[in-house]
């Protein structure tokens, strides 16, 4: 199959399924009945881990959103506008961020109480379609970037057919709707790299590790948005790119890394946000006294978070394990900054190529 | 001792060294008692006539000063008015009464009343006014002071005017403390319009306020009867009164005497009436031999027989006590030791047989129960009670108390408003959404019957949060001393979330205890004491509204949620017809609007 037909094969997949459900619902009303939605549940009891996935996925039970049900019609209307604003904006193939659609929501007498009201009726979508909110065209606000030499077919209207490779501008490339829905054309990149902040980006784009290492770098803007991971998926299956990711050394660094790696309880209704084969490369909390980094001791909080994180399966063996029992042990935590105690291109002369080649490895 | 001495005690003496107990404990309470002494006479007088009230009620000030200062209250009524000869004594004597009986009545006539009288003479040192006409012809007007230490009246001014209206007009100057007890006395006026729906009262008040409230409905309850005390009910002090009463009525008077006689001439002298009755002595009744009797020692003419009443008999002096009811005053004659006149004054106030007086003047008494209770008590049938002594009274009361063998009590000397009337006053008051009333079956407590009366109104035009409970005790509103209430305690102790009813709800409870004797917790009269059997049926009553209530909350929820339902669909329905058809790619709308109607009631 071609690349330029992937999106418009997507777009055709949703829309089907979007008029599926309208025919079904106008239909019923057609015949007097009350027209209803199987939404899968999001709660906690449902969402469990699946081995064979490597992510958590959500269980069986359902509840039925019913247009009979005083107390669920309201929800099930703006479940239906949601759709319904949905399919206009990929026929139309205009893109929309979650506040967008909330305030768009006002526009056609639906209300919404506040944006957190409209955010769950698009997980609920997300969860009757099992498909992600970007394919229906609805992004995250926050922006993270991208630098490297890829080149991208724009498939949005107005740059359809338009390329861009991707190492043009020293200070990368927002992903955002467009870059997200591009095609993937082509790179010369063999590794990508996800790195959690933003001053690490530019420096590394300033040391030119996408040369010196044939890489794509990726900003997640600390925990990544979904079409970041999106995006991070994509190389890795469509351009078979290997994902190794570099966070700070502490347990939220951990999990921004476990998150890439098999998703999150949140998106448990999801199947195409996970890079199951990214590899966390650090900062570990071994590195910490391999690497005699500067420390700050962990808060009540972070201890806190490391004992949560225990309890989830993900967590229960090699790396993640090892590494969250090493930080309950020193009780401290490193930034990736910690290593411009040594020079400023410490972290890229010295740290980096080791935890490449340990990927390798790994 | 002789049993007479204790009515010489001056009762008027008593109760003005004791008028706290009375409620006329300072200006503000004195007013508001006044108040309800007054309008409860009017209402009573009018109760026991069968008369559908007007009672007017008029408070002003005499002159400008702060409170308190002296007012004049002042109230008319269309009752049945005092005759002319009873005027005087009813309004200048402290305990006057001509009734005994039993029957449930809001207060014993006078004795209130008399107390405000004596108040207000106290306070202003100014008479009552009196005015009554009882044909609807001529009224009998009043002025009248009371001898404190004498208990008798004083008469200042009588005359007497031509009138087209029945009633009694009473106005005494008080003083009082209107600027504190006003909002009772509203309240006190409100509350009883609302218990006593047939009736219309106006009241104008100091500061030119008018309240009128009219007369809901036309139809008087059926008066009470009026029945004799149940035995477990009295104690010495009552049968001490029942036996003067038994005498008193021992010496009515037959003023027919002369038709008896033969003697056509109403003008013939005492000579002709006497020489005749001692011919036909054995012959005559009772009251016929007391009027002979009476007539001889008075040595007056039969047709002045009729202005009499005999108050009392001293033996020990031979002196016979009498009140004019032409000159309006108490007089004396001696009495002549002449047969069989002197031993049928002395039968007089031996009293009658202990057996017949049982009988006669106690419910749940027939011949049969008497022999045995007498023979239970230790007496005998024949004992007369005019000669019974202090100790035997104690035993004859305690004999009374104790005696298993009575019926309960009989409830038909009580007067319960009924419910259609409580439930038509509240509807006019309150105008709820929803109320319920009940009429509870008569029970008793220590031999005395009452009936509970309960009615719960909700919402309309119920402006209140949370419940408010009216509580009135033979048609007589209770507002002070609320909290130790007995229907207060039941009402608190219902568990109304059970009953779907939020703490919050505007609502209404009138609780009505009607009984010959409302066993009150203090003299003050204002809050009934939690007798078992009284608590009981106020918890069934109260139990059995709530239910009512309940049931309704939930017809009224049901009703909401379909409205709510029908409202949700005619918003939303069209939206999602709206998004539907322009997902599934249709150009026309689906048929929903039958939804609409149906209001989502299929399944």
């Amino acid at each position: 199959m071609s690349k330029k037909s992937r999106a418009e094969k997507k777009q055709k997949e949703m829309l089907e399924m979007l008029k599926r459900h309208g025919s079904r619902v106008y239909d019923d009303l057609n015949r007097g009945r009350f027209p209803a939605f199987e939404v899968p549940s999001r709660s906690v009891s449902n969402i469990v881990y699946d081995d064979a996935l490597r992510q958590y996925i959500l269980g069986n039970s359902s509840a039925q959103r019913s247009s009979k049900n005083t107390a669920q019609v309201r929800s099930f209307t703006q479940l239906m506008w949601l759709a319904f604003f949905a399919n206009r904006l990929t026929h139309e193939k205009k893109s929309s961020t979650l506040r967008d659609v909330y305030y768009s929501s006002q526009a056609f007498a639906v209300d919404f109480k506040n944006q957190s009201e409209s955010n769950g009726i698009i997980e609920d979508l997300e969860a009757v379609l099992t498909k992600p909110r970007e394919e229906m065209h609805i992004f995250p606000e926050e922006r993270s970037s991208i630098f490297g030499d890829l080149d991208i077919e724009y498939t949005v209207p107005g740059y359809e057919g338009k390329r861009m490779n991707l190492a043009n501008h020293p200070d990368g490339y927002a992903i955002g709707p467009s870059l997200t829905s591009a095609e993937l054309i082509d790179t010369s990149a063999e590794l990508v790299i996800a790195i959690e902040k933003g001053g690490l980006f530019t420096r590394f784009v300033e040391e030119q590790v996408d040369k010196k290492f044939k890489s794509i770098i990726v900003d997640t803007g600390g925990q990544a948005a979904r079409s970041t991971r999106t995006l991070l998926k994509r190389l890795h299956d469509e351009m078979s790119l290997p994902v190794i990711i570099l966070t700070d050394g502490d347990v939220y660094g951990e999990h921004i890394a476990m998150v890439i790696k098999s998703g999150s309880a949140n998106a448990a209704h999801l199947r195409e946000l996970t890079v199951p084969d990214a590899k966390w490369v650090g900062v570990w909390a071994t590195d910490i006294e391999r690497f005699e980094l500067p420390t700050i001791p962990m808060t009540e909080s972070d201890i806190k978070r490391c004992q949560d994180l225990k309890r989830d399966p993900r967590y229960s063996h090699g790396i993640w394990r090892k590494e969250l029992d090493t930080f309950l042990k020193i009780k401290r935590k490193a930034e990736l900054e910690a290593f411009s105690k040594y020079g400023l291109t410490n972290i890229t002369d010295r740290y980096l190529p080791q935890k490449i080649e340990l990927a390798r490895s790994l | 001792m002789s049993t007479e001495r204790f009515n010489q005690i001056s009762p008027s003496e008593f109760f003005y060294r004791n008028r706290d107990l009375a409620g006329f404990s300072n200006p503000t309470r004195s007013l508001y008692t006044a108040v309800r002494e007054f309008v409860e006479n009017s209402l009573d007088a009018c109760d026991q006539k069968g008369i559908l009230p007007n009672v007017k009620l008029v408070i002003k000030a005499e002159d400008d000063r702060q409170d308190p200062r002296t007012y004049t209250l002042a109230v008319h009524d269309n009752g049945p008015g005092i005759p002319k000869k009873h005027v005087p004594l009813a309004f200048g004597t402290v305990l006057y009464g001509s009734k005994f009986g039993l029957k449930q009545a809001r207060g014993m006539f006078g004795l209130g009343a008399t107390m405000a009288i004596l108040y207000g003479q106290i306070t202003t040192n100014k008479p009552v006014k009196v005015s009554s006409c009882t044909d609807g012809q001529t009224a009998h007007i009043f002025e009248i002071l009371l001898d404190i230490q004498k208990n008798k009246p004083v008469i200042l001014k009588q005359s007497q005017k031509k009138t087209k209206k029945r009633g009694l007009s009473v106005s005494i100057s008080l003083e009082g403390d209107y600027s504190k007890a006003g909002s009772k006395i509203r309240d006190y006026i409100y509350q009883t319009s609302l218990i006593t729906p047939y009736a219309s009262i106006t009241f104008e008040d100091p500061k030119d306020g008018k309240f009128v409230y009219k007369r809901i409905l036309k139809t008087m309850p059926e008066p009470p009867t009026i029945i004799n005390p149940h035995p477990h009910g009295v104690d010495v002090e009552t049968i001490r009164r029942m036996i003067v009463q038994s005498r008193r009525d021992g010496m009515s008077i037959d003023t027919t005497l002369y038709r008896t006689l033969n003697i056509k001439d109403e003008d013939s002298s005492y000579n002709t009436v006497s020489a005749q009755a001692i011919k036909r002595w054995k012959r005559l009744k009772p009251e016929q031999r007391t009027a002979a009797c009476i007539t001889n020692a008075l040595k007056c003419k039969s047709k002045y027989l009729q202005n009499v009443i005999i108050e009392d008999i001293d033996l020990d002096t031979n002196t016979i006590l009498y009140y004019d009811g032409i000159k309006s005053q108490s007089k004396t004659a001696p009495l002549q030791n002449k047969e069989p006149f002197y031993n049928h004054i002395k039968s007089l106030l031996a009293g009658e047989p202990l057996l017949s007086f049982l009988t006669d003047r106690f419910q749940r008494m027939g011949p049969k129960t008497a022999q045995s209770f007498i023979k239970f008590a230790g007496f005998k049938p024949e004992q007369n009670i005019g000669l019974l002594r202090n100790a035997d009274l104690v035993k004859l009361s305690d004999s009374l108390q104790s005696y298993e063998g009575f019926l309960a009590p009989n409830p038909s000397c009580l007067a319960p408003l009924g419910e259609s009337p409580l439930e038509q006053g509240m509807k006019e008051f309150f105008e709820p959404d929803f109320q319920e009333v009940i009429q509870r079956g008569a029970s008793a407590y220590s031999g005395f019957p009452f009936i509970i009366e309960m009615g719960i109104a909700y919402g309309g035009k119920i402006q209140s949060r949370g419940i408010k409970t009216y509580r009135f005790a033979n048609r007589i509103p209770l507002l002070y001393d609320e909290g130790s209430d007995v229907v207060l305690k039941v009402v608190n102790d219902i568990d109304w979330s059970r009953y779907k009813v939020k703490h919050d709800a505007p609502m209404v409870i009138a609780s009505h205890i009607c009984s010959t004797r409302i066993p009150y917790k203090t003299v003050g009269k204002e809050n009934v004491a939690d007798r078992p059997e009284i608590e009981k049926e106020l918890r069934l009553a109260m139990q059995f509204l709530a239910r009512r209530l309940s049931s309704y909350m939930s017809r009224r929820g049901k009703a909401e949620e379909a409205k709510k339902r029908a409202n949700l669909y005619a918003k939303y329905m069209p939206l999602i017809s709206q998004f539907c058809t322009e997902l599934a790619g249709r150009s026309t709308e689906p048929k929903y609007i039958q939804m609409l109607k149906a209001g989502g009631s299929d399944v």
